[in-house]
């Protein structure tokens, strides 16, 4: 059985570390919004951390997959293709998916 | 669930609604946070101090690591650092936000507090002029699902069992989406080849932290990037 103080004093101090790491640009906003390297990075980042995110997950993913990174490829190249073609977020990505879980659960015999 | 009253797309305008951007972390945080639920109760936490972490330190990947290290009865100094190192990417995402969330202090200090991967990935795609209620709104859904999926683990347990291998994609699903919407945006597609390349040596170089490693890259990178040349032309 885990003590529960001990508990609760480790969440109070993830809870104050992932918050103020959250909070800390805008805790500096005055001096960060001015600052041209900022707003460089500011039209930078998003695109390299989405893609960032998602290379992330999928290294995740097919390192949990037995029969090889086909599935994640197929999936993320049609959702991607999807996505470019009718910008429907919803349709991509429940497209995507449901072609993953089949891939995963029907076939590729391993 | 997709519901018919969900708002159609303005023509022209291409608009993704906020039902439709938290219906895929649904489908990734429920059965996360089931795991969650369900590994912190097997460790042997009440189910009540399961839903508080998910409700206060609300960050998936440190949640799921403080589990063998709250076990082991490590001090809580070094779980606090470990929290750290997991969670330092999230710094980076203000940075890209400063000028994007309202200016409210409630709404904007709850929007702090829940910038996790996803909801800042979806943040990010909201268009300019998106009201303070909408991205509150997606936020709260965003971390409901998650405090939904961590009482259902810690209550159910074992009986909990998700049939279909795979349905955790649709996170992957969403990143890629958003990514084509980032990429459709931006002035050049030269970040999206910066971040193929620095995770690629992240993982070369240190595998347990390629993430970390891979943005920390990216942000070298992106402070050398060059002044855009239509900064007066652009709204």
């Amino acid at each position: 059985m885990i003590d529960i103080t001990y508990a609760l004093g480790v969440l109070a101090a993830m809870t104050v570390v992932t918050f103020g790491l959250r909070a800390l640009p805008f805790l500096a906003a005055r001096f960060l919004q001015s600052h041209p390297l900022v707003q460089r990075l500011g039209r930078f980042l998003p695109l390299a951390i989405m893609t960032l995110l998602l290379l992330h997950t999928l290294v995740g993913s097919a390192g949990q997959n037995p029969s090889g990174p086909w599935a994640e490829l197929v999936a993320v190249v049609t959702t991607m293709g999807l996505q470019w073609w009718r910008r429907h977020a919803l349709l991509s990505i429940l497209a995507g998916t449901l072609l993953y879980v089949a891939l995963r659960n029907v076939g590729f015999a391993s | 669930m997709i519901s018919p009253s969900d708002p159609s797309p303005v023509p022209g305008i291409p608009r993704i609604s906020v039902l439709s951007l938290s219906v895929p972390v649904a489908m990734g945080y429920v059965p996360l946070g089931m795991v969650f639920g369900f590994l912190f109760v097997q460790a042997g936490a009440p189910w009540w101090l399961a839903l508080t972490a998910s409700v206060f330190v609300y960050a998936g990947a440190s949640q799921f690591m403080m589990v063998p290290m709250l076990a082991a009865g490590l001090p809580v100094a070094s779980i606090a650092l470990a929290t750290l190192v997991v969670n330092l990417r999230h710094m980076f995402y203000g940075l890209s936000l400063l000028n994007k969330l309202p200016s409210q202090p409630g709404a904007r200090w709850y929007l702090v507090f829940a910038l996790t991967d996803e909801t800042y990935s979806v943040l990010t795609t909201l268009p300019p002029g998106t009201r303070a209620g909408q991205m509150v709104t997606v936020a709260l859904l965003n971390q409901g699902w998650w405090v939904l999926g961590t009482l259902l683990g810690a209550v159910i347990g074992a009986q909990a069992q998700i049939g279909l291998v795979g349905l955790d994609f649709a996170l992957a699903a969403l990143f890629a989406v958003l990514a084509v919407e980032q990429w459709r945006s931006a002035e050049s597609s030269a970040p999206l080849w910066v971040a193929v390349a620095s995770y690629g040596i992240a993982l070369a170089v240190m595998p347990q932290q390629a993430l970390l490693v891979a943005i920390a890259l990216s942000v070298c990178a992106g402070l050398f990037w060059p002044k855009s040349t239509h900064e007066e032309a652009a709204p």
